[in-house]
């Protein structure tokens, strides 16, 4: 029988959700909520509610034997009448013709990262995000669209308008909304400083109403998901005497030293990694307001140690304060509001880079047989205990301070005639302090004099925008939206470094120049390049009855780096749209398809990412010295002209077509996005190598580019069966990038020497008709097996390629055909920029519980992968040395052993290794207790557990196949002893009251 | 607007704004100097170089290194494929410290010298005779190279050699002439290592010899007579109050003790100066970089300090001394003789069981790096690899004596006597003087100052092939291996070495490699 029902309707925030009609089922008997989302009606328990209310999705409720149904209301994603945020500005989804992606700060909030880029891993098509390394606070890899630069390819970065570099000083859960502008289209309104593409980030603003209270928290251990499996003390040995025996000398250790080494000896990858690190949360924040004027306001701190070394060593934290509102004047005619960011971070790190600056590489390369003992001064071998170069030398403390934020007025004296002006400011302060012990480990890990080290540096930049915008309504169906603005940017800094030796204190903690002993110290300090900037822009948006769209932008961008007839940019864009769905020739699909839109969009942008004053040729003081007469020490200061001068430097440009389309089928429960482009980069900057005889360094030239082609997908699915809400979606990319154009006579820019082991060549290099950055080296072809083979292995003509080589070898390919292995020889043997990226996630959610699983993955780039220094005959090796050839038909991939590993000397396919990877980047189980609580006030109080990394399917034999390290600027997938991304096990607590 | 977009560097001065006082000038001469003592500090030393291209010594180095060594030692290419850049980093060193003496010089006009207008030809003739001292290594090591007297960035073609020697001539002819006629003692001694006059007339000898001997000419150049660089010599012995050191083993650190002459001492004719200053932190770079590859290979024994085992002795160079000449025991480090527990067979390449005593790192009696501790006490991030501060000394006196003798000198025996007097003391017993003899005297003299392996080629390309060429038995990883230089491949490159191919690629092939590289 009926009874009746009662209940509140909320959105997604607990906000009262006024109008919403609720329906029984299958009838026309309903209500609608009131003003405070209340309603009441009768319904049997039979019947089922349907709610629905414009740009939510319709829900469903079983009535059953409840007499109060309280039902929060989600927000259609799909919606049309979504706005999405553009650069300078909104505007309506429906209307937009560029390629962008927007994600919501709840979705970067739920997946538990310290970051937001690394959140948005595997959700944005297109965009490619890799760690650059596991340790924490280390910088994420953001690459729009394929590697577009030598010189750096970070987006450019803008926080509520203000213009800036790097964003992981964000708290997640103060972020609103992540854009990005992936085509130049929307990107070029940017100018000059958008050809890397540009990520929009607003954070939270208040909202009229009661005020609410948020608290999220976790708390989570980390350990190391993969170890390399390096080789016993027993192995060791056995592999040992294989090499000594095979270059011609006595085995090393006897059988019985063997037979009593067993399985012991020092694992040093146990004693590098810790142990359960901790990372753990707490943030708070408050939302509220009045008709006239709004807040929000956030308090929070996170911190996460690292799983080398722990805390003492590796270990990043943060303190974020925010601020923001906004205040309505004189009858709404004057807004003025502010944003204000402040977040303190603190970290210390251990060596991440190249292998002479890579703290765990040492793990790798020692002797199984070497004890972990602190007091052993000698080492084996010559070899140091790695585990203690690691604690000395990587006594660091790192504190920045940073304020990012702007003030802004907005007029509005007529209707729809705005002006709004905005200044910003993005302050950077920064200080250091370091200490390295004295210690002796080796002969060749030493240091016989205590060290201190301070260090400080500043930067400020202040942004200054004005914007003056208009729309208006021609006829009933041409409407139009209008935009002009200027902004000038001014940037400067400054910074200051002391070492001292010796030291009254031996730690860290009290590393500052006042404690060291010496009575001199030594310091360097520099004023900062400045760096101008002036712009004017100006945007036509179009529509004609919100059918035909076209948009159209121009900006022109000054720029103090270059000299005077070059300071100029111009960076043209135009993109139109067509919703098909809106013609009447449609109707009959409107049943399944309920909106399609093509899109098309070309445009310009462009890059000015290179130091200033290259038009100038400097005169250079620093280290240059000569000493005159007897007495050593005592240093003549000198000058020289360091760099050449490049008066015609200008804008690098990059140009990009786009086609897509956006399309919605089944009431907006499936969404698909397609896009094509081709990104062609030019008149790159670069450093360009010149001729010696030109005496100087090279000045930066314009010259060299690189083509991008590539198509997105991404599709989406949600629907609900009962209670239960799903929501299913996939998204790939595909990527080709080609070089063109390298300006020199080779058409090459070479990597380094030196990088990857000792005495390594060049193994990577960006060069006409090739992927930038590829690995570049000798083919091999398999493994002698025995001397047959090694005399058999002839060029056309007979002649004997590899006369030295002896069975076990490496059979090397002679791709020029001309009869011997020569450096010609060398070709691609990899390529580190994947062809592919995809992402998937899966969300459901039943009666209070949620669950979700997002992942993400590449494929179709290679790694380099050196762990072993082929200098030194007595480093250890990875298990997979095992499988060495050892014997006629034991293996055709790994060589023979020997002391003088000439097999690994080159560089060749050997070091190559496929780094396909997907992985499971977050598992998250939750429920909400307000089930069980049933507190009116509160609106949410969640408890989940959540997995991080939680499986790496890969055929990688690294500890983690997700290699952002590069030692050029264009290059990555370099894993010369990777610091690998934790897994983390956490459980989290989100509450809103 | 646009005044907003003028900025200016808070850091540095521009070559449009500099060279405008006598300060700034001695500045940038000072410059040239710096460009001159970073010309080894990586890549392939030229002193350390002339001593592997000759038969003084083998390549040595670690038993696990790269073969560049090799490479070099026996002009094959093919024992280290990969190395196709061993001297790289020197060829931009050179181009780079030529570089900036040739701003100097084309701005030394726009300077306003005011009272000071001696100084100008005085830094003319410095930054001149750097500029051909730097040519002469290169068209010795390279044979053809390009030749910029001003700054340019053309791709410029490889000069003839003969140019190169008569630009060479002309800047030591200039420096002759307007430097200073002041003898070593009224010398400032702050002033030590700035290049003299009797520097330049001494350069001008070796120029010449080697010059008329490797390409059979009879003059240098048509610039420099026989007669003329014969007289520049004898001014140098007349005038120059420099003098030979009275006992032979007092001019090397590691073979004097205490009683070592010290640097810039009275037969230092020129020498490039080096101190213990470079630091990791500041990257200051003072120091002898090359030193270090001499040292025995990771083993130290007071005094010599440990290096990393490059330019291991020809043991026929230890034969070559008579047990009676003083300069055996003051040039060579006998492991054997001098009962040194040398262990480290293992980790060596191509040993021989002696090393250079006369540039060696050293060690004080506690073990500790001598360089490093004295630069540990300024208080600077550095180690015993960039802290060696041994000058490398040029030209002595004795080479002075030796190359007027070969000229033909009025008192040639005279000269090539007091040499052999101080190398033999009371054993020393008078031989005549011949061409052949005075040959053999300079190896015994010279050895491991970076002079052998161009008196060898000055003797002709087939001379120097076959007086290097050799098979005999080394320690490799204390293995006995053969080692094998050929005579063939010397002659093939004519004894010039491997342009680097860096540079020719960047050249797109307007530089050309040389024969057998």
């Amino acid at each position: 029988q009926k009874q009746v029902i009662t209940g509140k309707i909320t959105d997604a925030t607990g906000a009262p959700l006024p109008g919403v009609s609720i329906l029984i089922k299958g009838t026309t008997i309903g209500t609608s909520a009131d003003v405070e989302g209340n309603y009441s009606l009768e319904a049997s328990p039979n019947d089922v509610l349907v709610l629905s209310f414009i740009g939510y999705t319709t829900k469903e409720v079983s009535v059953g034997n409840q007499s109060q149904i309280n039902v929060s209301m989600e927000e259609d994603i799909s919606t049309l009448q979504e706005v999405v945020v553009v650069g300078y500005g909104e505007q309506k989804k429906a209307l937009n013709t560029g390629a962008n992606l927007q994600i919501k700060g709840e979705d970067l909030l739920k997946q538990s990262s310290t970051n937001a880029l690394q959140a948005l891993q595997g959700q944005a098509p297109g965009v490619q995000i890799t760690s650059t390394s596991g340790q924490p606070g280390e910088t994420m890899k953001v690459i729009v669209r394929g590697v577009g630069s030598t010189i750096g390819n970070t987006p450019l970065y803008v926080v509520d308008g203000v213009i800036t570099g790097d964003i992981s000083y964000l708290n997640n859960g103060d972020i609103a909304s992540l854009t990005v502008l992936k085509d130049a289209a929307s990107a070029a309104i940017y100018g000059s400083q958008a050809a890397n593409g540009v990520v929009l980030i607003t954070t939270k603003k208040g909202k009229a109403g009661h005020a609410q209270v948020t608290f999220d928290s976790y708390y989570g251990v980390q350990n190391v998901a993969r170890k390399v499996d390096l080789l016993n003390a027993k192995e060791y040995a056995i592999i040992a005497n294989e090499a000594a025996v095979n270059s011609g000398n006595s085995p090393i250790y006897s059988q019985h030293v063997i037979d009593s080494l067993g399985s012991a000896g020092t694992n040093w990858m146990d004693e590098m990694f810790a142990k359960d690190a901790v990372t753990q949360n707490y943030s708070i924040g408050v939302t509220g307001g009045s008709e006239n004027s709004v807040y929000s306001t956030s308090l929070s701190y996170l911190s996460q140690a690292g799983i080398v070394g722990g805390k003492g060593l590796s270990n990043y934290e943060r303190y974020n304060f925010r601020f923001n509102s906004e205040h309505k004047l004189f009858k709404n005619i004057l807004t003025i509001g502010q944003n204000l960011n402040v977040a303190f971070t603190n970290n210390n790190g251990i060596g991440v880079g190249n292998q002479y600056n890579n703290s765990l590489r040492g793990a790798f390369q020692t002797t199984p047989l070497l004890k972990n003992d602190p007091l052993d001064t000698a080492g084996l071998y010559n070899q140091a205990n790695p585990y203690y170069q690691m604690v000395y030398n990587n006594q660091n403390r790192n504190k920045n301070q940073r304020v990012i934020g702007n003030i802004y007025f907005e007029v509005e004296p007529i209707s729809k005639l705005k002006f709004r002006s905005s200044l910003g400011i993005d302050y950077y302060n920064y200080d250091g302090q370091s200490y390295k012990p004295e210690f002796k480990l080796s002969i060749y890990s030493f240091n016989t004099n205590p060290q201190v080290t301070q260090s400080m540096s500043k930067s400020q930049t202040i942004l200054w925008d004005n914007l003056l915008s208009y729309s208006f309504t021609l006829g009933t169906q041409h409407k139009f939206d209008a935009m002009l603005g200027t902004s000038m940017y001014q940037y400067g800094g400054s910074s200051l470094s002391a070492t001292k030796t010796g030291s009254v204190f031996s730690d860290v903690e009290h590393a500052w120049i006042s404690n060291g002993t010496s009575n001199t110290a030594t310091a360097t300090g520099v004023a900062y390049d400045p760096d101008h900037r002036a712009s004017f822009f100006g945007r036509l948006n179009y529509n004609f009855e919100e059918t035909y769209l076209l948009n159209a932008t121009f900006r022109a961008d000054g720029s103090s780096k270059f000299a005077k007839g070059n300071q100029w940019g111009y960076f043209p864009s135009v993109s139109a749209g067509w919703v098909i769905t809106n013609e009447e020739f449609m109707d009959n699909t409107s049943g399944w398809l309920n909106s399609l839109k093509f899109r098309a969009s070309w445009g310009q942008v462009g890059s000015q990412n290179v130091s200033a004053f290259q038009y100038q040729s400097p005169i250079t003081f620093t280290n240059t010295y000569y000493i005159f007469g007897g007495t050593e020490g005592t240093l003549t200061p000198g000058a020289y002209p360091s760099r050449l001068s490049n008066t015609n430097l200008k804008w690098e440009t990059s140009e990009q077509t786009d086609i897509g389309f956006d399309a919605a089928f089944l009431n907006g429960k499936f969404n698909v996005n397609v896009d094509w482009y081709v990104k062609t980069n030019k008149d790159w900057l670069i450093k360009a190598p010149v001729l010696a005889t030109a005496g100087a360094e090279a000045p930066y030239i314009n010259g060299g580019g690189v083509k991008n082609k590539g198509v997105e997908l991404a599709l989406a699915y949600n629907n609900s069966i009962g209670d239960l809400n799903y929501r299913v979606s996939v998204n790939g990319a595909y990527n080709k990038n080609t070089v063109s154009h390298i300006p020199n006579a080779d058409g090459i820019i070479h990597g380094q020497a030196n990088q990857i082991y000792d005495n390594s060549t060049e193994f990577n290099r960006a060069a006409n008709g090739y992927p930038i950055g590829y690995f570049w080296g000798y083919k091999t072809n398999g493994i002698f097996q025995n001397e047959q083979e090694v005399q058999s292995y002839t060029s056309a003509e007979g002649t004997q390629l590899q006369p030295s080589a002896k069975p076990g070898d490496v059979r090397y390919v002679d791709v020029t055909g001309d009869g011997s292995i020569t450096e010609a020889d060398k070709t691609m043997i990899g390529n580190p920029n994947p062809d592919y990226t995809f992402g998937f996630s899966i969300g459901a959610d039943y009666k209070g519980f949620d669950f979700s699983i997002q992942a993400s993955g590449v494929a179709g780039n290679q790694i380099v992968q050196s762990y072993r220094n082929p200098a030194s005959k007595y480093g250890n090796y990875t298990s997979e040395i095992l499988d060495r050839w050892h014997g006629e038909g034991t293996s055709n991939r790994m060589p023979r052993v020997t002391e003088t590993n000439e097999n690994w000397t080159n560089f060749s396919d050997l070091y190559i290794h496929n780094g396909d990877y997907l992985r499971i980047n977050n598992v998250t189980l939750g429920y909400d207790l307000k089930r069980v609580i049933k507190q009116n006030f509160l609106t949410q109080c969640r408890l989940y557990v959540s997995a991080l990394n939680l499986f790496t399917f890969t055929k990688y034999n690294g500890m983690d196949p997700e290699v952002g390290y590069g030692t050029d600027g264009f290059t990555s997938g370099v894993d010369v002893g990777y610091y690998p991304r934790p897994r983390t096990y956490m459980v989290g607590l989100n509450v809103k009251f | 607007c646009s005044d907003f977009l003028e900025t200016e560097s808070l850091s540095n001065s521009t070559v449009d704004n500099y060279y405008k006082t006598p300060e700034q000038a001695y500045n940038a001469l000072v410059g040239c100097y710096d460009g001159v003592q970073a010309l080894w500090s990586s890549g392939v030393s030229f002193p350390v170089a002339s001593e592997v291209l000759s038969d003084n010594a083998f390549g040595g180095t670690g038993y696990s290194d790269g073969y560049g060594y090799q490479l070099l030692d026996e002009f094959d290419k093919s024992r280290s494929p990969s190395d196709l850049n061993m001297f790289n980093n020197n060829w931009i060193a050179y181009y780079k410290a030529i570089y900036r003496c040739n701003i100097l010089l084309q701005k030394l006009d726009d300077v306003e010298w005011g009272t000071d207008a001696d100084l100008r030809n005085i830094y003319e003739a410095e930054a001149r005779f750097l500029r051909a001292y730097m040519y002469f290594d290169m068209v010795r090591l390279w044979g053809n190279v390009p030749l910029l007297t001003e700054p340019s960035t053309e791709n410029l073609p490889q000069a003839t050699p003969q140019e190169v020697y008569a630009q060479i001539a002309e800047d030591l002819k200039f420096a002759t002439e307007n430097l200073e006629a002041k003898s070593y003692a009224s010398q400032s001694s702050s002033e030590r290592g700035r290049v003299t006059k009797w520097a330049a007339e001494s350069l001008i000898g070796r120029v010449y010899l080697y010059y008329t001997g490797y390409y059979g000419a009879s003059d240098l150049a048509g610039v420099i007579s026989k007669t003329q660089a014969l007289a520049y010599l004898e001014d140098v012995i007349a005038n120059s109050g420099h003098g030979l050191v009275e006992t032979y083993a007092n001019l090397w650190p590691a073979a004097s003790g205490t009683n070592y002459a010290k640097e810039d001492n009275k037969e230092t004719v020129f020498a490039i100066k080096y101190t213990y200053t470079s630091d990791y932190t500041t990257g200051n770079d003072d120091g002898n970089k090359w030193l270090v590859m001499l040292g025995m290979r990771n083993y130290s024994s007071y005094p010599y300090g440990k290096g990393w085992g490059g330019v291991t002795v020809n043991p026929n160079l230890w034969d070559a001394y008579s047990s009676t000449d003083t300069r055996k025991a003051a040039s060579i480090i006998s492991i054997e003789d001098e009962n040194i527990a040398f262990d480290q067979q293992a980790d060596q390449r191509e040993y021989t069981g002696y090393y250079n005593k006369k540039y060696t790192p050293m060690i004080n009696l506690n073990g500790e790096s001598v360089s490093a501790e004295l630069a540990s006490e300024l208080g600077l991030n550095s180690d015993f690899q960039i802290s060696q501060f041994q000058d490398y000394v040029v030209i002595r006196y004795a080479d002075v004596l030796l190359m007027a003798a070969e000229l033909g000198s009025s008192s040639a025996q005279n000269y090539f006597d007091q040499v052999r007097e101080r190398a033999y003391g009371d054993d020393f017993v008078q031989i005549p003087i011949t061409q052949q003899s005075i040959m053999n005297e300079r190896r015994l003299e010279f050895a491991f100052e970076g002079i052998r392996y161009w008196d060898l080629l000055r003797q002709g390309v087939d001379v120097a092939a076959n007086t290097i060429a050799e098979t005999t038995q080394v320690l490799n990883g204390g293995v006995e291996t053969t080692k094998t230089i050929t005579a063939s491949k010397i002659q093939e490159t004519k004894g010039l070495q491997q342009i680097p191919n860096t540079q020719v690629s960047l050249s797109n092939g307007v530089l050309k490699q040389n024969n057998g590289w």
